[in-house]
């Protein structure tokens, strides 16, 4: 979002929510807590950004570019604004939306304060922090990399810098002392930046697997390249190929005259729409969009100058376009095991609509996304919107709150298919690709 | 992943479709074969279609099992020298078959599963001409002995579900239904409902063979389903193909039979051979592939009528014969012939509407059948 991009978050911010730990009430003396240390990694994480950031990041800003970065641009070109490496990231909770009134606002939105929380064992970021994910983190923070696929691809970008970089100690071997070492670098990136997504758990999960496998006795150099170059395959195989496959699939599925629905903005729908067009199917798409993110403006920007018709709308206007939908093309942040999609707020209400409609609903989701657990609901594990960017002269009413969960959650039943890169399969059918493609070979 | 055990659990063991068989011996029991044998020296191409065509004349033989026939030929006469090249004249040859025939679904799950079979066939020679021999041995082999091992296993398991006084709806004709109700017919008092199945009214057909069997049969129009459903105990179709969705493709009728059947809380059983597991994913009617922008299509133009005119076009005073055909003579009026292409041949049964898919890898759910071609195809 450019009006998020150019934003200037202040220094004064942080401040702002020294009350709300102390000002919480005594039975919740865990959250104080959490939230103190929060406090204190942040102010920490900014001193250390401004010194180690500040001059690493200089010369990147030749490539900058207005828009966020799609799964296939290298993310890294982005560089951090100086006036985001100036601030800490800001904490994403109801407190700093409000101010006074935050006290009041914990203690009544108190079963939502979870969302967006880090673990609790994501503490202790004792050694040295790379550069290069103090970056990271603050592009996540400040949702200039957003989207499970250009995460993972970047944090995975981002390893393979700390991976050249990294000597091992003396008498240790690599493959022992390397995971150590990437810990607290993973801890800090999902404390200062955002949860783990899905994505970027089974990739990790994939590298330490890689790593694990690595023999003794293979000189350092040849293991961080062969290291490097797994990751690369990790990237080209279950990404870049996946979304590729996908996108041929999506082509069966679109024919001629057909009016194509997406919410949100989803990198692989995106290029599938792209690939139809460049196939001379004839047919125009619906976009439709939502507060507060407003990532389909992109989206219909992309569109439009491929020349395919595009028709924008928001949320509340869904149901009287409905009608004359063909198909629904959803993107994924992941789909748990029991079929059940993880997926940008909204996604859950255009299903379900789409479904009693009766048009089709697919999903595009790459096999790396796909969970082993099993979710039911969109309270147990969530992430807070960033709050939009206000005037500077609206206050809000103290008894005011803000609640935008970022994802929500879409029941099988409401799903016709998966497209993913082993073919179109049913919800039901994603424990069976799970187990039988071994999603991860660590396991 | 700490549960990954427990999503072991659930799979469902692969079928049997390794085509098992014996040693070369056996090329020489299809007649087939030796008509063929005389054309390897003949300078007249092998013609696919022809073959397929020639297999399937044979009753007992379904398009699937046709089109793997088919192939096995065409291996006895390919000049393929590698396996690379085998493999893309089978593909090849598939898209003929596909192409030259109006409705490729229910064999492009046979060629789906040869070719797979011939891709992963690993053997221990290096002996390309015998590896190519054991190939179409062992098709030869499924094709002969699969069928009935298929369908007779099938009776057995939808025979559990045959109760004593069942009264059974059925649509249009299945030789695997017809055997299901001939060996529930043999034990149990059972009756049968069937629909006729306009245009090709096969339904007769089925009425025939369990009249002389001895199963009180009654034929229904097929705008009569609905009337009769209060009645049915459950309802039994065969299929075209069971794709990956769980959903079904048969004859058209059995969609419109699974909606009553669904709203009248019947159970809906549908009879499929694991040959007719096809990797294909219809999202609606208009996603299948025998579906053509001609079909149901309005008239471009509507000729000037007046309005009290809405006599049939072509009326035939007197009793309109009633010609039923298999041979896809269409001339029952008042349909006429153009109106009667315009429409479907075969519609899709989505997958919550089926009870169960009885099959010869085991009584399956809808949701079963796709994990199950999910485990045979992706890997």
């Amino acid at each position: 979002m450019a009006d998020k991009a150019t934003r200037a978050p202040t220094k004064a911010e942080p401040k702002q929510k020294g009350p709300p730990p102390t000002a919480v009430p005594p039975p919740k003396p865990k959250l104080s807590k959490a939230e103190r240390r929060e406090l204190q990694e942040k102010q920490r994480a900014a001193k250390s950004e401004a010194a180690a950031a500040g001059p690493s990041t200089k010369p990147g800003p030749a490539k900058q570019k207005p828009q966020k970065p799609s799964a296939d641009a290298p993310p890294f070109s982005v560089a951090a604004s100086q006036q985001g490496a100036a601030a800490p990231s800001r904490r994403r909770s109801f407190s700093s939306s409000t101010g006074p009134g935050a006290a009041h606002d914990i203690r009544s939105l108190h079963i939502f304060s979870h969302f967006g929380l880090p673990k609790s064992s994501s503490h202790g970021i004792k050694g040295d922090i790379h550069p290069a994910i103090v970056r990271l983190a603050l592009q996540f923070s400040e949702f200039k990399i957003v989207g499970a696929n250009a995460r993972c691809i970047a944090t995975l970008t981002a390893f393979k810098t700390l991976i050249q970089e990294y000597q091992t100690p003396p008498q240790i071997t690599l493959s022992r002392h390397l995971m150590t070492y990437l810990s607290p670098q993973i801890s800090y990136l999902v404390s200062a930046g955002r949860p783990m997504s899905v994505s970027m758990g089974n990739a990790i999960r994939h590298l330490k697997y890689e790593i694990s496998i690595l023999d003794i006795d293979m000189p350092e150099q040849d293991a961080k390249n062969f290291l490097c170059e797994r990751i690369n395959h990790f990237i080209r195989d279950r990404i870049v190929v996946a979304d590729q496959v996908i996108q041929q699939l999506c082509l069966e599925k679109i024919h001629n005259g057909d009016i194509v629905l997406t919410y949100a903005r989803s990198s692989v729908v995106e290029k599938a729409l792209l690939e139809a067009h460049q196939a001379h199917i004839s047919f125009s798409v619906i976009v439709v969009d939502s507060l507060p993110l407003g990532e389909a403006k992109h989206l219909l920007h992309t569109l439009t100058s491929a020349g395919i018709p595009t028709t924008y709308i928001t949320l509340p206007a869904l149901p009287s376009i409905l009608s004359s939908v063909t198909t629904v093309l959803l993107g994924a942040h992941a789909l748990h095991s029991n079929g059940a999609l993880f997926s940008r707020a909204g996604t859950a209400l255009v299903a379900m609509m789409a479904r009693s409609r009766g048009v089709p609903v697919l999903v595009c989701c790459e096999t790396y996304k796909f969970s082993d657990g099993v979710s039911l609901d969109s309270f147990t594990k969530n992430e807070l919107a960033p709050a939009p960017k206000k005037s500077p002269n609206s206050t809000n009413p103290p008894n005011l709150h803000v609640l935008s969960p970022l994802y929500d959650l879409t029941p099988p039943s409401n799903i016709t298919a998966v497209v993913t890169e082993v073919g179109l399969i049913p919800p039901s059918s994603v424990p069976m690709v799970i187990s039988g493609r071994g999603l991860n070979q660590g396991a | 992943m700490k549960n990954m055990d427990y999503y072991q659990s659930p799979r469902i063991p692969f079928p049997d479709i390794t085509l098992t068989g014996t040693t070369a011996s056996s090329s020489s029991l299809l007649p087939a074969i030796g008509e063929d044998d005389d054309n390897v020296g003949a300078p007249v191409p092998f013609d696919i279609h022809v073959a397929y065509r020639r297999h399937l004349a044979n009753e007992d033989v379904p398009m699937p099992i046709a089109a793997i026939l088919a192939l096995t030929e065409l291996i006895t006469n390919t000049n393929a020298g590698t396996m690379y090249e085998l493999v893309e004249a089978l593909k090849t040859a598939a898209a003929v078959l596909k192409k030259r025939t109006p409705n490729p679904i229910s064999l492009t799950a046979g060629c789906d599963l040869f070719i797979r079979y011939v891709t992963t066939y690993r053997t221990p020679t290096y002996d390309f001409e015998a590896q190519k021999a054991e190939l179409v041995a062992q098709g030869q082999e499924y094709g002969r002995t699969v069928v009935r091992q298929c369908r007779e296993k099938i009776a057995d398991h939808a025979f559990g579900f045959i109760k004593d006084e069942a009264v059974v709806l059925t649509h249009s004709y299945s030789r695997v239904v017809i055997k299901a109700l001939l060996k529930a017919g043999k034990k149990k008092r059972i009756s049968v409902y069937v629909t006729e199945a306009r245009p090709r009214g096969l339904g007769m057909k089925t009425h025939e063979v369990l009249t002389a069997a001895g199963i009180p049969c009654t034929v229904v129009l097929d705008a009569a389903v609905a009337y009769v459903m209060e009645k049915v105990d459950l309802v039994l179709v065969g299929s075209e193909a069971v794709v990956e969705s769980g959903g079904l493709i048969n004859a058209v009728g059995s969609y419109q039979a699974a909606v009553i059947a669904k709203a009248l809380n019947k159970p809906f059983y549908a009879l499929a051979e694991s040959y007719k597991f096809l990797r294909l994913f219809p999202l609606s009617q208009y996603d299948l592939p025998t579906h053509n922008p001609h079909t149901l299509s309005f008239p471009s133009h509507v000729p000037e009528t007046h309005p009290s005119n809405f006599a049939p076009s072509s009326p035939r005073p007197g009793v309109p014969s009633r010609t039923y055909s298999t041979a896809g003579l269409f001339t029952s009026p008042p349909t006429s012939a153009e109106q009667i292409i315009k429409n479907p041949e075969v519609d899709y049964t989505r997958a919550d509407l089926i009870t169960l898919v009885f099959s010869d890898v085991g009584i399956l759910t809808p949701a079963g059948v796709s994990q199950f071609l999910v485990g045979m195809f992706a890997d």
